[in-house]
């Protein structure tokens, strides 16, 4: 199967991991028929690549831990589907990039191997979505805010049920999406491990639903619905600091597919009972 | 002569990420690179003044950040400096997991311990850019 | 009788003995001092654009305070999130001389440095109680009227 992406390499010209970087855009858009978006270019207009990066799934790649193309992603507010750090796949590979300017072997190989395995039937979802992922989510949430000193603690208003091991869910028609609050990620500070559940499984209201982990303490995941683990928040594995950036929108645990959620939601609250909560928790903890 | 390269820690004061960037950047500068490396104070950078601008951009730089946040990643890129290499607090300490390393305010043995670990560890990039100057 | 938090925000100390102090002296302030009621203020974040660092110093008081006469802190408070309310200058309280010594690690401190940022955290703690006492007879005037 032909998958089609809007690909944003680096421009790096002052180290050979930039080269390899477009030696893997070329060869993922003569497979797969995508579209390379020229970095600079997108700089210093718009007009030409908007169109494209929001509608294919944008795969960013970076060379070195400069991060140019991710930076410039991030600037234009894409959403980014998958990235690369060529520099990262090196050592993964076990081939060393040389010093020079010229491509030799190496990189060649490395470039092709990179490549092979962004091409691979289950590398990378598509767009939109995250690998099996199928709640579908309201564009934007509305919060309130808890401020206590400098630190602001959201919630989300509507549509979401919490339990008093302040974790959440958001249901959609037989599934629901699940994760922690704000208390939970500022509680912990950076959040360094994710252990999510494993797909398939069978959790019980207040089972647990995988953990996270900073280097402060381990956050066991109650989950507050009873349901079939049905998709997981892969990106997490790589980017655990998404749950402190937003754990409601980015930063999700896990989808399931519900089994008895009349009777959960008996057992849960919803915003204005949890607010309360989470205010008193605040309150008592100073973080 | 080979340009100085810069070492800039964030120095967050609210986490002790901030304090393992600080001390890593230290230990460098100080101890194990103190030929090829120096360091500048992030402070100092972002009040844009002309002369610590002029300093950033004369040599490469390397960024110790403690947490996602990227402060002195974002401010040494906005004065114009050259970043070889970004380096997260929070992804070394991947490497030690389960393991306390004190507070904002001081290490404990195993804070100084990884201090030492991923100083030698940036040093031999350091030298591999001071090489290429 | 009212109280209020005040934002203690510290120079990032990387170029001096006297940033090394001006950090400790602002932890200080924070966990032994004035615990719950002085709020330190991360200066790269702040900078940076951390929303909360901002937001809180513009709707507190703040007390800069910087370990050498670039003025990091109180410079960057100013043009940021306006006045600080009050500024301490290492420089002044243990001398030039030694601010300007090479910057220390916190893995050479010995009684002589820790004795420097007793001195300075006391200037802090002066300048924090009267801002907190000014609070409080405002509190009061408003009561009255």
């Amino acid at each position: 199967m032909s998958k089609e992406y809007a690909i944003l390499p680096c421009n790096g010209l002052d180290k050979l991991a930039g080269y390899v970087t477009r030696e893997i855009a070329l060869r993922l858009a003569e497979e797969t028929g995508s579209e390379i978006i020229c970095p600079t270019f997108y700089r210093v207009s718009d007009a030409r690549y908007n169109k494209v990066a929001s509608e294919k799934p944008l795969l960013v790649i970076d060379g070195c831990g400069t991060r140019c193309a991710g930076k410039l992603a991030a600037e234009k507010g894409l959403k980014i589907t998958e990235k690369i750090n060529v520099t990262d796949e090196s050592k993964k590979f076990g081939i060393k990039i040389g010093s020079g300017l010229r491509m030799g072997e190496d990189e060649f190989k490395l470039a092709e191997m990179i490549a092979s395995d962004l091409l691979r039937e289950d590398a990378i979802p598509p767009a939109g979505q995250d690998s099996k992922s199928a709640v579908i989510m309201p564009e934007s949430l509305e919060y309130e805010i808890y401020q206590k000193d400098k630190f602001i603690f959201r919630l989300p208003k509507a549509g979401f049920y919490f339990n008093e091991n302040d974790c959440w869910a958001y249901v959609s028609g037989n599934k629901a999406r699940i994760g922690v609050t704000d208390y939970v990620q500022k509680s912990l500070s950076d959040i360094m491990f994710f252990t999510p559940p494993e797909v398939g499984s069978e959790i019980e209201q207040f089972g647990e639903a995988g953990s996270i982990e900073s280097g402060k303490a381990v956050f066991e995941i109650i989950c507050p619905v009873s349901g079939v683990v049905t998709a997981v928040n892969e990106k997490l594995l790589d980017y655990p600091e998404y749950i402190n950036d937003n754990p409601y929108e980015q930063g999700w645990i896990a989808e399931l597919e519900l089994t008895n959620f009349e009777s959960d939601k008996e057992m849960l609250l919803q915003f204005e009972d949890y607010f309360k909560i989470m205010k008193k928790k605040v309150d008592e903890y100073h973080v | 002569m080979s340009k100085q390269v810069n070492i800039i820690p964030c120095s967050g004061i609210g986490k002790v990420h901030g304090l393992l960037a600080r001390e890593i950047a230290l230990r460098l500068v100080n101890e194990i690179c103190s030929e090829e490396a120096k360091t500048e104070c992030l402070g100092y950078i972002v009040t844009e003044d002309q002369e610590i601008a002029d300093r950033i951009k004369a040599s490469k730089c390397i960024t110790i950040d403690g947490c996602p946040k990227m402060c002195a990643a974002k401010s040494v890129a906005n004065v114009g400096g050259t970043i070889a290499e970004e380096v997260r607090i929070v992804d070394i300490l991947k490497g030690y997991r389960g393991i306390k390393t004190g507070t904002a305010t001081a290490l404990n043995d195993d804070g100084w311990n990884i201090v030492d670990e991923a100083a030698e560890k940036l040093a031999i990039r350091v030298r591999e850019i001071y090489g290429e100057e | 009788m009212a109280t209020v938090k005040i934002g203690v925000i510290s120079c990032s100390g990387e170029d001096c003995l006297g940033g090394t102090i001006s950090r400790l002296a602002t932890r200080k302030m924070m966990e032994e001092v004035r615990p719950g009621d002085a709020v330190t203020l991360c200066l790269p974040l702040f900078i940076a654009g951390g929303e909360e660092e901002r937001g809180f110093a513009e709707a507190h008081p703040t007390i800069t305070v910087d370990g050498c006469s670039k003025w990091c802190a109180k410079r960057a408070t100013e043009r940021l999130s306006g006045k600080v309310s009050d500024a301490v200058q290492v420089e002044d309280i243990i001398g030039s001389e030694a601010a300007r010594g090479s910057i220390l690690s916190t893995r050479q401190l010995r009684p002589e440095h820790l004795e420097m940022v007793d001195k300075v955290t006391e200037e802090i703690k002066k300048k924090f109680d009267l801002i907190v006492e000014e609070f409080a007879e405002q509190a009061m005037t408003i009561k009255l009227c």
